[in-house]
This record gives structure tokens, C-alpha cells and sequence, in this order.
């Protein structure tokens, strides 16, 4: 028998779905229905195409067969040799096994497995009609659909779940197979039943735009009958089912309408999203020009964009020169097709618009009346984090930290120290503004334009303006060397130091992320720090190739300086790599007295992981610390670089405090040159072995190089002298890893020689100790590098 | 359309689909869902259809008269239809085209607002509906009050009223609304305006920090009989003194009275109180069940 196969049509009319949501919902649609449809086996000779629009998601499948293919399935039962007696007669597991298929042991077939031969039962089950079971693929859909934010609207559904919560309240169900109604139906809660609140049935109509649909009345239903018709008919009804459309749409229009003004779209960040929200705010875009009084242009450009942008969804224009123009575009929802509504629109948006700058403008005056300095008081007032105390505290903390950074880490003049030291220490003065009161969104660079504005130097207000980027992965990048100017240097010393500050302060006051829980952002801040010391060079003209460390511990140092004991405590635990601290040795680093230690550990122990070394001494370390997050985020930023995973790891198996982020990024852009030549393998291979073994040389031992007289033995030492030389001043100077690389790879079949030819644990001690060390040397060189038997090829690992 | 034909209209409109007609609260609150026809009505399986208008004072809008746009007090139309009907957005764009907004002639969009109040432990979905750019109403479905899953759910519609009417009057000035016919805004509420903002920012003959300390007090007064009425069984006075508290708070705050610390301190503990009122009403409200009254709706329900 030939199967049959026919359209699928689904609509879920709903109220105005978030903008932001609907291209996630769009591709779960796709995602679930095609799962769900595959669960149920109706087979689809073409994919699900889904769609969203604010009202409505859509999802349509061309071919679907008419029937569930039929299900063949073989359940094994016992094995053969415990099925029949000696006699060859059935054993109740095979009885037992034959009544549960419902067939007779004589039925039973036979199959081979790895384990040995079984019985078993081939089942077959003829598939049921599609329509038949298309109610129970759309309720397990409609459950499967993740909302950011779910609502509940007294509604329900038939699947024995009881109440139905989904994105927004569902108002009509377009639902066709073979242009046939499928029966559908979400009920609604006894207690919400009234005059007013109805199921929702599924039917053969859709609604048009909501209010430009139809011909004159955009509530009349409209009849479809195919995804074809369907389609057609709603764009006749004005609304564009396909966001592609409506992006199209929106670009042309607004490249059309900036042209008439002539003028162009501004080139601004943030337009980025906006231009992939707007799309999703209409179903049928069309795009009107405004104009406020130029006078407003007088506010800077960070104001007037913010207001357009973020307040109102508006694009701003640009003119020639690039500046920006009195004119803004708006999207509306609406055919476009009528000039007056079109100024009337334009119009209304302009008083909303010219409301809004007027207030701004009013901050703007109003702020500029008292300098950051004079503010700094009132940031007493703003709590950054209850341990660590307010705005005020940390700003002091991230002056003295940038001023250190900008002259000690990245070795700058005491000049630039001294400007990085002012940035900081005004860097949350805007906190106070009444404009970022407003615009929150301008923290930071409100400041910046602030400290501009009462005559701080470049190298000042420009590390203000920009001292939160870059934050996260890849969206809000660094500032360009371009936007800095004078300001590179202090901007790196202030953005690092705050981030630093942040980091270090919140792990220690106990806030850390946990899976997907990180609410006051703390990866983001982490992972901005470690961008910058992985491009410094690029991002700002300097070549210091700053340590983790070197960062971290002034910080750390900051925070323990406070009286509180636990942060000292805190921080000894975190400073010790792998192994814990005893009581004694946080004394020590401490100077807070034992049984004290042991009160602050008992008080913490949530935090603080117990366990016993190795000489019988009781050790304590952090369950999860700050070192181990910011190794994981380095590595995760050097992954979504490109970078193979196996190779990051070997350029950062130092401890983190030691690892300098801008050697392990140049140290990955040459390593693939080597990682597939037989000589680099070769090493790699050999290494874990060569590292096994160099610990066998007891701590404290000396050896002499000149009892080594085997050719093999004496081959590596020299090779190891001759290839070190290059290798050594790559890692001192941070340059020339492509040579060194070069060079280590070189060892490799020195190494392998070496294994083959001589017998390490030679019976005299002093030959033994000559080979060992030679072994430790070798992995000394190396390791320097990378930790090579990371990069083992994956077929001999 | 003067503003008071606006309140009539709309007060006709849902009274004639089937909304029970109530008054403002007569204490100060900073929105109309601080009023108990919203609070305490969301709570429970009764339903309920309500309209009022709610006089909303919100001390730090305070701009002395002279911002056109922004009042110390403006005024909320406030809907709620509980449950919420199917038709529910329908019947709110009716009742624009009933004062005069013909949804064809602009743009008008509903877009993404979710609804918090963090002092009462409510919480809803919704939108900021926008005319042309302008919002002019809040539409939210009630998800949460008093920290209280709700059911049925209700929706609230909270119309800005003077927003509408500078909206059908085309003025840009709050204070140029005609309030009735020949009688301007200005006339009716511009001293109201100045000297409440004066207070409100605390430009008041005292010695310094007696503002903030005589604002303390009363809060901690409203506070604790707030408490004592709640323990004596009286939810709706206690209500009343938590909303004293709530805008003696606001008043603390617009005056910069309190740092940000102890701005969450206090939000907290209208929350608190504001939560075991709510709390105390279920209560309430499930007697009332019980004792027979079956949960009948004291209203019709609204048809679309």
C-alpha cells in the first residue's frame, strides 16, 4: 500500500509575543514539532517550516504521511540456554516470557546478541491515522516550548498536566491536515469560568493585522484552506509571516527614507540590536521620518542616540560628515500606505521624542553644575556589595589598584599612573547623576563625557568613558586604539583594576556563579578582564605581557587589607595552588592566631573543603575558587577563538597566578604548525612518559651530567643544550615561539632514542640520578612551553 | 476632549460592560493598584469587574510646575477585569476608539512590560501599550500579589489619563489640558504641583535632617500600627498604613533622606507588611467560601 501524504498547517494565534523571544520560539517550534512528529512516526517527505510573527507562530510541513508508520520492534526475553530444560521443554521463563508477548513459546524466534543467543518476539504493530494522533503531537509541542518567561492564563490542556502556562494568552488555532480541521481544543479553569472566557477550538480561520486586516474589518476571520492560500491571504491582510520579509522590509524602507532626508543611518552599536528587535515588533513594518529642533543637537551624542535608540526604538540619521542630524526613523506597524497617517505618526513621535530630550537636557544642565569630585560623597550612600561596602570604597580600592597596575604591571610612567589613579577614583562619580539616574544604560561613559566636560585631560575622562568595556565573550567589544587615544594605557590600568577588583571581591564575599546562575555577572566581568591581557598589545599599543598574578594578587591584597579576618584567611587558601593549607601555615601567612584559624574555618565551612595530607597534617582549601573559575573562562575564551582544545590546555597547565594570557594566545597561533609533524608527535608521545619518569628523581639529589656515555644519552644532552638556547629566550622575551616550537619538536626523536637505547634505572645511583636528570631537564625545557603530552594525536591516546 | 469628559467617558464605557463604578482610595498611593479594589480584589476566586480613577502621587516626579510632562500627582484610570475575558485587549482598544483614538489612524502597539511591584509582592505580564511612541497605558496580567500565586488571573489596565488627554487635545504642556471646558490644568493643579514638590524634596523650615528624622518617625509609627491593626484582625486599616508607609517612604527617598542600603531596608519591610496583609485577606476570603458564599461572582463577567 503507497502512503498518502498531505499538508500541515498550524497557527497559534496569541496576544503580542515579546520581540526578543521570537526567534528563539521560531526554531524551537521546528525543533519540537519535528522531534514530536518523529516520536509518533508520521513520516515527512519535507522539513517542518516554522515562522513567527508578534501574533501568531506558524509551523507547516508540506508532505506528511497520512499514516504512523508501523511500529516493528523485537523485545528479547531470556537467553536460550535458561529457556529449555533438558528435555527441550519450555522453562517458565520462557512460558512467562511468551504470556507477556501474548504469543505462544512456539511464536518465539531466536536472536543473536554479544551476550549469546536469546529468545525473542517481533512485534508489529500497524501505524494509526495521522489525524488521529496530530492532537497528541500539537499538546506535547505546546508543552515542549520554553518561554523565558511563561504566563499563566487559566487555560488547560487534555494531556493529564493539567494547567497550561505559555508565553502569552492564546486567542485563536488555525489547524489543517489535508485542508481538514484537526479537532484541538485548550479548555480553560473551572475557576475562570464565565460569560467572557471560552476554550480555544481549533478551526480553518486566521486573523489578519490587528487593525489593518481585512477588508475593512480586521476582527472578520479569514478562511484558509492551504499553507499557499494561507500565506497569501495574510499578506493581503498585512502582516509578513516571514521575519526575513519584514527585516528586508525594514532595511530598504529605512535606507529609502534616510536617503530622502539626505542623510544615512547612523553607524552605532547599538543599532545592531535594534535592527534585530524591530522586525519582531510588527507584523507589518513601515518606516516614517521625524524631526526634532535642532537645538537639542547641542546634547552629546551619547544622550540624543540613548533616547532614540533605547527609549523610543528610533533610528538615528547621520549627515555627510557623519554627524548626527536632526532626523530619526521610526518603525511602525502599519501598511505604509497612507501619507497622512504617516505625518501624523511622525508627528506624535516627534512631541514623545522632544519630551524626553527636554528632560535629558534638564539632567544635563543640572549635573553639570557640581564636578565628580563634589559627588563622590554621595556614593557613601550606594552599596556595591554588603562585604564590601559602598561605591566610595570601591572606588578607592580601584584607584590605589590602577595606579599600581598602570606603574608596576604594565610598567607605565608615573604621569600615566597618576592619570589612571584620578579615572578610577571618579569612574563611579556618574552613579550619582541625575542623567544616569535616567539613562543607567550611560554609566560610565556619562562619566566619561562629565569629566570631558570639566576639563579633565584624554588620558583621564577617555579611561572613564570607557572603563566598563569590554565585558562577556564577543558582545560589547574593547574600545578601538582610535577611540582611546591618549587614554590607552590608563583605560587598560582602570578597566583591569575594577574588573579585578570585582572578581576577587565578590568570590571572597561568597558570590559565586553556579551553572547558569550568575546574577550579578560576575563571568562577564572575568572574562573582560582576561580579554584585555590577551590583546594589550592590539587594544593598546603595549607589549607587557602581564601574569593572572600579577593582577590578582595586588587585589586580593586590597581586600584582605580590611580588618575583616576572613578575607585574609580567604585568600591564603586561594594563593596555595593545589594543595590546601594547614592551620599553621595559614598562620603563617596571616599572623591571626590558631585557634582563631580554626573559628573562621568552622565558621566558613560551606565554603572550606577538609582533608587529610599525606604527612598527617589536617589540610583546608576553598570547595571553589576564583583561581579554578578564571582558568576555566580562559580557556573558554581561547576555545570560542578557534583555538583546539587540546592545545589550550597545554599552554595553561601552569597555575593560574603564572600563566600570562598574551604568551598562551601567541604561543596557540603557531602550534598548529607543528602539532601534526612526526618529529612534534613524536615528543608529545613520549613526554607523559618522560614526565612519569623524571619524578622518580628524589627531591634534593645532585647528579653529574659527565658519567652519561651512552650515544643515545649523550645525543640528548647535547641536543637539548643546542635546541634550549632558542626555547628559553622565547619564554623569557615572549617572542619567537614559532622557533621555539621548531626547536622543542627537534627533541622529539632525540627523546625517542633515548627510550629505545637506554635503561633509565640503572642499578649505579649516580648513572640512575645522571639519567634522571636528564629526564627532568628535558621536561623542565618543554614545559616551559606547553605541557606537549596535552596534544598527544587522538588516535594514540 | 476635556479631561473630565475623558474620566467620564471611560467610566461609561466600562460600566457598561458590566464594571462595578468605585472611588479613589482616599490615602495617598503612588498607584492605582495600591488601591484594595486591585490589592486584595486580585486575590482569591472571586471575580470581580471594577473601574476607578486613582489620584497617584509619586514624590520624586515632583518638577515644582514647571516640566511639562511630569507631576508630583497624576491620575490613573484603573481597570480590572477578573478573570481576565479572552477579549480583554479587544475591549481595551474599544474603549480608545470610544474616547476618540481610532487605532487606524496611528500606530498602536503593544509592546513587552512586565509589571513589578516590588513593595507588594505583585507581579505581572504584560505591555506598555504606545500610541504613536507615547504610553498610554499599562496592560498587565496579574501573575502574583502578595507574594500569592493568583487564580483566576485578573487583568488591570491602568490608563495614564493625562497622557491621553494632551494626547486629544494636542497640547505639549500638562498644564494647557483643558480640565473642563475653559478650565486649564494649570488652574485646577499647578499650586498643588509647586508646593507639594517643595515638600516633597524637602525644602521645609526645619533644622537640617529634621525632615528626614520627623519622615523616619511617622514611618516607624505607620509601621508599627500597621502591625498592631493586622494582629487585631483589621486587614483593611492596616492596608492603609502600609500605603502611609509606602509613601512616607517615597517622600524619604525624594528628598534623599536615605542611602541606597537602606532604600532596600525599607523596601523590604513594607513588603513584609504588605505580604501579610495580602496573606491575611486569603484568609479571609476562604472563610468567606466556606461559610457558603460559593465563590459567586459579585459581578457579571465582561463579554467581548
Amino acid at each position: 500500500m503507497s502512503m498518502e501524504y498531505r499538508e500541515l498547517l498550524l497557527e497559534i494565534g496569541c496576544e503580542e509575543m515579546p520581540a526578543s523571544w521570537i526567534p528563539g520560539i521560531e526554531a524551537q517550534l521546528a525543533d519540537r514539532l519535528t522531534a514530536r512528529l518523529n516520536e509518533m512516526r508520521i513520516a515527512h517527505r519535507t522539513p517542518v517550516r516554522t515562522f513567527v510573527a508578534p501574533r501568531r507562530l506558524v509551523a507547516t510541513v508540506a508532505e506528511l504521511a497520512e499514516r504512523q508508520s508501523d511500529l516493528e520492534e523485537t523485545v528479547t526475553g531470556p537467553p536460550v540456554r535458561a529457556a529449555f530444560d533438558a528435555n527441550g521443554e519450555p522453562t517458565r521463563a520462557a512460558l512467562g516470557f511468551a504470556r507477556k508477548q501474548g504469543v505462544d513459546v512456539s511464536d518465539l524466534a531466536r536472536v543473536q546478541t554479544p551476550k549469546g543467543e536469546y529468545l525473542a518476539c517481533h512485534r508489529r504493530q500497524a501505524g494509526g491515522d495521522t489525524r488521529s494522533v496530530l492532537g497528541g503531537v500539537l499538546a506535547a509541542t505546546l508543552r515542549d516550548l520554553a518561554f523565558p518567561k511563561a504566563m499563566r492564563w487559566d487555560a488547560t490542556l487534555e494531556d493529564g498536566r493539567g494547567e497550561f502556562p505559555f508565553g502569552r494568552p492564546v486567542r485563536w488555532l488555525l489547524l489543517l491536515y489535508g485542508s481538514r480541521v484537526v479537532p484541538f481544543e485548550i479548555g480553560r479553569t473551572q475557576g475562570a469560568e464565565a460569560s467572557g472566557v471560552a476554550p480555544v477550538r481549533a478551526g480553518s480561520v486566521t486573523y489578519g493585522h490587528r487593525f489593518f486586516g481585512g477588508d475593512g474589518n480586521p476582527r472578520e476571520p479569514i478562511e484558509v484552506t492551504s499553507f499557499a492560500d494561507y500565506r497569501d491571504r495574510l499578506e493581503k491582510a498585512c502582516v509578513l509571516i516571514d521575519r526575513e520579509d519584514r527585516r528586508a522590509r525594514v532595511t530598504r524602507e529605512l535606507e529609502d527614507r534616510a536617503n530622502e532626508v539626505s542623510g544615512r543611518l547612523a553607524p552605532l552599536d547599538q543599532q545592531s540590536a535594534l535592527h534585530a528587535e524591530v522586525p519582531d515588533l510588527v507584523e507589518h513594518p513601515a518606516v516614517v521620518t521625524g524631526t526634532f529642533p535642532g537645538e537639542f543637537l547641542a546634547l552629546p551624542d551619547e544622550v540624543l542616540s540613548t533616547t532614540m535608540v533605547h527609549h523610543q526604538h528610533y533610528f538615528p540619521v547621520v549627515d555627510e560628515q557623519g554627524r548626527l542630524s536632526a532626523h530619526f526613523l521610526a518603525v511602525t506597524n502599519t501598511p505604509g500606505d497612507d501619507p497622512a497617517r504617516g505625518a501624523r505618526i511622525a508627528g506624535n513621535s516627534e512631541r514623545v521624542l522632544v519630551a524626553r530630550l527636554r528632560d535629558a537636557r534638564f539632567f544635563w544642565d543640572a549635573d553639570r553644575t557640581q564636578r565628580l569630585d563634589d559627588r563622590l560623597g554621595r556614593l557613601d550612600t550606594l552599596l556595591f556589595h554588603k562585604r564590601l561596602g559602598s561605591y566610595r570604597d570601591k572606588s578607592e580600592r580601584v584607584a590605589e589598584l590602577a595606579e599600581r597596575i598602570a606603574g608596576d604591571v604594565l610598567g607605565q610612567s608615573t604621569a600615566v599612573a597618576a592619570a589612571a589613579r584620578r579615572a578610577a577614583a571618579l569612574c563611579k562619580a556618574d552613579l550619582a547623576t541625575d542623567m544616569v539616574g535616567e539613562f543607567p544604560e550611560l554609566q560610565g561613559v556619562m562619566g566619561g563625557v562629565y569629566a570631558r566636560e570639566q576639563g579633565e585631560p584624554e588620558a583621564v575622562w577617555k579611561a572613564i568613558y570607557h572603563h566598563y568595556l569590554p565585558i562577556g565573550v564577543g558582545a560589547d567589544d574593547p574600545p578601538s586604539r582610535d577611540a582611546l587615544g591618549e587614554a590607552a594605557a590608563s583605560w587598560a590600568a582602570v578597566a583591569l583594576a575594577d574588573k579585578a577588583d570585582t572578581v576577587v571581591g565578590l568570590f571572597g564575599a561568597g558570590e559565586k556563579p553556579t551553572g547558569s546562575r550568575d546574577p550579578l555577572g560576575i563571568r562577564r566581568q572575568a572574562q573582560g578582564m582576561l580579554r584585555i591581557l590577551l590583546d594589550l598589545p592590539e587594544l593598546t599599543g603595549m607589549e607587557a605581557r602581564v601574569s593572572v598574578g600579577q593582577l590578582l594578587r595586588p587585589a586580593r591584597n586590597m581586600h584582605a587589607k580590611d580588618d575583616d579576618e576572613w578575607s585574609k584567611v580567604y585568600w591564603a587558601l586561594d594563593r596555595k595552588w593545589k594543595d590546601g593549607r594547614s592551620v599553621v601555615g595559614i598562620e603563617e601567612d596571616t599572623g591571626i592566631n590558631p585557634q582563631r584559624v580554626e573559628d573562621l574555618l568552622d565558621e566558613h565551612q560551606s565554603e572550606v573543603r577538609q582533608f587529610k595530607a599525606k604527612d598527617g597534617w589536617t589540610g583546608f582549601a576553598l570547595k571553589s575558587r576564583p583561581v579554578d573559575f578564571l582558568l576555566e573562562r580562559l580557556r573558554y575564551l581561547l576555545e570560542e577563538r578557534g583555538f583546539d582544545r587540546r592545545n589550550v590546555r597545554a599552554v595553561t597547565h601552569q597555575p593560574l597566578d603564572e600563566i600570562r594570557p598574551l604568551d598562551a594566545r601567541r604561543k596557540l597561533e603557531v602550534l598548529p604548525e607543528f602539532t601534526e609533524t612526526s618529529d612534534f608527535q613524536t615528543l608529545a608521545t613520549l613526554f607523559k612518559r618522560v614526565r612519569n619518569i623524571a619524578r622518580e628523581l628524589p627531591d634534593g639529589s645532585s647528579w653529574n651530567e659527565t658519567v652519561l656515555t651512552e650515544p643515545a644519552e649523550v645525543a640528548l644532552r647535547d641536543e637539548l643544550t643546542t635546541r634550549r638556547s632558542v626555547i628559553d629566550a622565547a619564554v623569557e622575551t615572549g617572542a619567537g615561539f614559532r622557533a621555539a616550537f621548531a626547536e622543542a619538536a627537534r627533541i622529539g626523536p632525540a627523546v625517542d632514542r633515548f627510550f629505545n637505547d637506554v635503561f633509565v634505572m640503572a642499578d649505579d645511583l649516580k648513572l640512575r640520578n645522571a639519567r634522571l636528570g636528564l629526564m627532568q631537564r628535558v621536561e623542565q625545557v618543554i614545559l616551559q612551553l606547553a605541557d606537549v603530552s596535552e596534544i598527544v594525536p587522538e588516535t594514540s591516546s | 476632549m476635556a479631561l473630565q469628559d475623558l474620566i467620564l467617558t471611560l467610566s461609561r464605557f466600562w460600566s457598561e460592560r458590566g464594571c462595578l463604578l468605585q472611588q479613589p482610595l482616599d490615602v495617598e498611593v503612588g498607584a492605582g493598584t495600591m488601591h484594595p479594589e486591585t490589592f486584595l480584589r486580585v486575590i482569591g476566586p472571586r471575580h470581580w469587574n471594577v473601574a476607578y480613577v486613582q489620584p497617584s502621587r509619586r514624590p520624586a516626579d515632583g518638577r515644582f510646575g514647571e516640566n511639562p510632562n511630569r507631576l508630583f500627582k497624576h491620575h490613573q484610570f484603573q481597570v480590572i477585569l477578573k478573570p481576565s475575558p479572552d477579549a480583554a485587549q479587544r475591549l481595551y482598544l474599544d474603549s480608545l476608539e470610544a474616547c476618540g483614538i481610532d487605532p487606524t489612524r496611528h500606530d498602536v502597539r503593544f509592546e513587552e512590560d512586565n509589571w513589578e511591584s516590588p513593595t507588594l509582592g505583585a507581579w505581572g505580564i504584560g505591555w506598555q501599550v504606545l500610541l504613536d511612541g507615547l504610553e498610554i497605558t499599562q496592560f498587565t496580567y496579574f501573575q502574583q500579589a502578595g507574594g500569592m500565586d493568583l487564580a483566576p488571573i485578573s487583568v488591570e489596565l491602568t490608563y495614564g489619563l493625562e497622557r491621553i488627554a494632551m494626547h486629544l487635545q494636542g497640547v505639549d504642556d500638562v498644564y494647557d489640558l483643558d480640565w473642563a471646558p475653559g478650565v486649564s490644568y494649570r488652574e485646577v493643579r499647578h499650586r498643588e504641583e509647586v508646593e507639594q514638590s517643595k515638600y516633597a524634596f524637602g525644602q521645609v523650615d526645619l533644622p537640617a535632617g529634621e525632615f528626614g528624622r520627623t519622615h523616619r518617625d511617622l514611618f516607624d509609627r505607620y509601621y508599627r500600627l500597621g502591625e498592631q491593626l493586622l494582629a487585631s484582625g483589621l486587614t483593611l486599616p492596616a492596608l492603609d498604613h502600609c500605603l502611609k508607609c509606602s509613601h512616607t517612604f517615597n517622600l524619604l527617598d525624594a528628598s534623599g533622606s536615605i542611602g541606597v542600603t537602606e532604600r532596600a531596608a525599607y523596601i523590604l519591610r513594607v513588603r513584609k507588611l504588605a505580604v501579610a496583609i495580602a496573606e491575611a485577606h486569603a484568609e479571609w476570603e476562604r472563610s468567606q467560601l466556606s461559610d457558603g458564599g460559593a465563590g459567586a461572582a459579585a459581578t457579571g463577567g465582561v463579554d467581548g
